[in-house]
């Protein structure tokens, strides 16, 4: 018996009215679930000439093969489209959340749902134990995330699961989320902002349908040996045995105890999960005065925390409206560094960012594209665009920098967000040259958040990395200060957040690169230390009952990665643009001041395209790589495109 | 012998449900677990429905004593099961449960409940379960081993 995928793929055109299923079944030796199916599908049938908000843009909603499951952190869904977000120009790109909707989506027999076209009115979809509906949401249109949750949980039952967009994206704010229950969302890539442009308001699912396990006894036995956490695993090393406090937890199957999580209660005393940013940075009474950064002729200030009452309560209200909760940390310093300077209004609009009063009505004006909100729902760098001459210079390159990333904003690259020292930092660099987003979202366990070990204990750090090192990749100094040979590690952290968003599993407990240890002291005394790595694909083969090599995975997510390279192929991006993002790492790194001038940041270009097989003048997969992967019939386009590319540069 | 519930550490990740799914019908389905977990989302509250073995408070169970055919007893282990040969489909027990822990699934025509995990057994043959208990990190679900002194209180 198979298991894992429950057969079918709903494709709904909003346009037209029509819903057609198509088997999964053809798609899942080469594609698997998640971003890798989504990717596929995407290449087949996303036009090249669509825009983020043109009725020919795809939503695809994917589950994999876990979702629905008992595997640990599995019950998450990956969402695809054209993002509004990215700057200069949109382009493919995913985002993942967590909860329950995944989950209710295959119970209801669907491992996926592809979006298409534009209703006439706003409408949503019913997805019902095989039956589904497209409906009127004129009463719901202009509610916000939670009131429309609420709403459809009352019309149906508390069993259903959710994923609706908030007033922002009804508006087409360039970073409108797609929400779902109180503490998820698909929040960085802006796609709440491609459901409004489609007049979809929401997603009902619920279903009474089982997700088939192939062997179910061989399942139940790898996660009891897995066991769960009371701190997690990782990074929850360095807590040092002290009693972590409960935390909420964001996903169907989540057994660990999330750092990333907090509870917090809103200043009309009602208790709301928090996660990720949302827990960190909204949820804690000091982390926004974390986005202090000097270096390089450049300051970015300090945020501003408004109480914790307050802050958990902006939070719940950011959620609601429906609006990325990262807007906070980089449009906030970026206002209060305008205040510095003497600027007190902004095109005749007021601002005042440390003002809790000032700064709600703000979110509310974003959401709502009212007065100042109108400006900034174009996001910081369109913003700057827009302000670029009347504003000082340096205010202008201090936005653009600040969502250095293709309008992501800067997120463990070591200087403004997160202390990420040599080597991880370049590491991460060649995360963002090669990928559609800010990369650094989904290796956090593959790779970045491992400095936190070298930051607590560097030559405890050194030795136990150098045996993961060699492990993995066969030599012992991928995770030495230096700028050479990191390829390997980024390709390979690059794979892993791949896999991850396929099968699906969350980034913050795998991969497992080494032991869960639960003290400071195990981990310094430690002999082996090298983790389970081979846990997803026995995982994988007990659900599906399909035998899956190392190398078949390796082969599924490089697949899907050219594929996703090639749309932004089509979409112009090329080595001109990546070079771009050079100057963001002339800025000393926070940790230790290391840095890379353009010379050098070039030749991380070159040893990255190389080691992925992509040539060296636009970054763009060679013709053997595609055969290598069995994309054969996808070079004559490339070629074409890569004849016209280098007969008209590409800009930068 | 029964499960103690607190629902005040649920965080409602249904990883009771889906083992508990997983070991008895081999499949993942909150819906065809013994053990149902329910989210209040307006108030962010979860609540846990689970068999509460209610001849330890000293009573006979409603269920036992709403089956016409007596297809619900104790076994050897002092735990409330339904023997499904004897069982006549009815719904009297599941309508009798003061707690709603009787659940019928469709697919298979079967009325159902916690059985703690009769017979389930690890890979190399040791005594396993109850496997909700085992999987759930916060300790929302323990097993209480001795019985309640009648008339006691919990």
């Amino acid at each position: 018996m198979s298991g894992g995928w429950v057969g079918k793929i709903l494709d709904v055109d909003l346009s037209t009215g029509k819903i057609l299923t198509r088997p999964t079944q053809p798609y899942t030796a080469e594609c698997l679930g998640g971003r890798a199916l989504a990717a596929q599908i995407a290449w087949d049938e996303l036009s090249p000439e669509a825009g983020p908000f043109d009725p020919e843009n795809l939503v695809i909603i994917a589950t994999g093969p876990f979702t629905g499951t008992l595997v640990p952190t599995a019950g998450r869904t990956v969402m695809t489209s054209l993002s509004p977000r990215i700057y200069p120009r949109p382009w493919y790109t995913h985002s993942t959340l967590g909860g329950w909707f995944g989950p209710a989506l295959k119970y209801a027999g669907y491992d996926a749902v592809i979006l298409r076209g534009k209703a006439s009115r706003p409408v949503y979809l019913e997805v019902l134990d095989g039956k589904v509906q497209i409906k009127d949401a004129g009463d719901l249109w202009g509610q916000d995330a939670r009131q429309t949750q609420l709403l459809l949980k009352e019309r149906y039952h508390d069993g259903v699961q959710v994923l609706t967009i908030g007033p922002a994206g009804e508006k087409l704010v360039r970073f409108a989320t797609v929400q779902h229950a109180e503490e998820n969302a698909a929040g960085h890539s802006g796609f709440g902002a491609v459901w409004g442009s489609k007049n979809l308001k929401a997603v009902v699912a619920y279903g009474t349908g089982s997700v088939p396990v192939a062997r179910p006894q061989v399942l139940w036995e790898e996660i009891r040996k897995f066991g769960t956490y009371v701190i997690s695993p990782g990074i929850g090393t360095l807590l040092n045995g002290k009693k972590p406090k409960p935390r909420p937890i964001c996903s169907q199957g989540c057994t660990m105890n999330c750092f990333v999580s907090s509870y917090g209660t809103t200043v009309d005393g009602r208790v709301v999960p928090g996660q990720c940013i949302g827990g960190l940075a909204w949820m804690t009474e000091n982390v926004m005065e974390s986005t202090y950064y000097k270096g390089g002729g450049m300051e970015v200030p300090a945020g501003r925390n408004f109480g914790l009452c307050e802050e958990v309560t902006l939070h719940e209200r950011c959620n609601s409206l429906g609006l990325d909760q990262w807007f906070r940390l980089v449009i906030q310093p970026w206002l209060i560094a305008c205040e510095a300077r003497g600027i007190h209004e902004l095109r005749g609009f007021p601002i005042a960012p440390k003002d809790v009063f000032w700064f709600a009505n703000f979110m509310e004006d974003l959401a709502q594209r009212r007065g100042l909100g109108e400006l900034f729902a174009e996001d910081l760098r369109r913003t700057m665009d827009q302000l670029q001459g009347e504003l000082p210079e340096d205010l202008i390159a201090l936005g653009h920098e600040l969502e250095f990333g293709f309008g992501f904003p800067a997120h463990r690259e070591g200087r403004f967000w997160d202390e990420e020292p040599l080597p991880f930092w370049v590491i991460s660099a060649m995360m963002y040259i090669s990928e559609s987003r800010d990369p650094t979202i989904g290796s956090h366990n593959s790779s970045l958040l491992q400095a936190e070990f070298f930051i607590d204990n560097k030559e405890v750090a050194r030795k136990h990395f150098g045996q993961v090192s060699q492990h993995i990749w066969g030599f012992p100094d991928a995770f030495e200060a230096t700028f050479e040979n990191k390829a390997p590690v980024a390709i390979w952290s690059q794979n892993q957040h791949l896999l991850i968003d396929s099968l699906p599993m969350c980034d913050f407990a795998f991969p497992q690169m080494i032991k869960p240890y639960e003290s400071k002291e195990e981990w310094e005394t430690a002999t082996e230390v090298v983790g389970d790595l081979d846990l997803d694909r026995r995982l994988l083969e007990a659900v599906t009952g399909r035998s899956w090599s190392r190398a078949d995975l390796t082969r599924v997510v490089q697949r899907a990665f050219t594929l996703e390279r090639l749309m932004l192929a089509r979409a112009g991006r090329a080595r001109p643009m990546e070079e771009s993002l050079a100057p963001h790492f002339q800025l000393p790194c926070r940790a230790d001041g290391t840095l890379i001038d353009a010379a050098g940041f070039s030749r991380l270009l070159d040893e990255y395209y190389t080691a992925r097989g992509w040539d060296l003048e636009l970054g763009w997969p060679l013709a053997e790589t595609l055969r290598d992967l069995g994309l054969e019939a996808l070079i004559p386009e490339l070629e074409q495109r890569r004849a016209t590319a280098l007969s008209t540069p590409v800009s930068g | 012998m029964k499960i103690q519930v607190d629902v005040d550490v649920c965080r409602g990740c249904e990883a009771c449900a889906l083992a508990c799914s997983l070991v008895h019908e081999g499949v993942s389905n909150p819906l065809l677990s013994r053990v149902l977990v329910k989210k209040d989302m307006a108030h962010y509250r979860f609540n846990l429905v689970i068999c509460e073995q209610c001849h330890e408070e000293g009573k006979t169970p409603e269920c036992i004593q709403a089956c016409p055919t007596e297809a619900i007893r104790l076994d050897e282990r002092n735990v409330v099961m339904i023997y499904d040969d004897e069982c006549l489909r009815c719904g009297a027990c599941a309508e009798a449960c003061p707690y709603h822990a009787i659940f019928f699934n469709q697919s298979t025509d079967q009325y159902y409940k916690c059985d703690l995990c009769a017979g389930l057994k690890t890979a190399d043959g040791k005594s396993s379960g109850p496997a909700c208990v085992e999987i759930c990190p916060v300790d929302a679900l323990t097993l209480r081993l001795e019985a309640i002194p009648q008339g006691g209180a919990q």
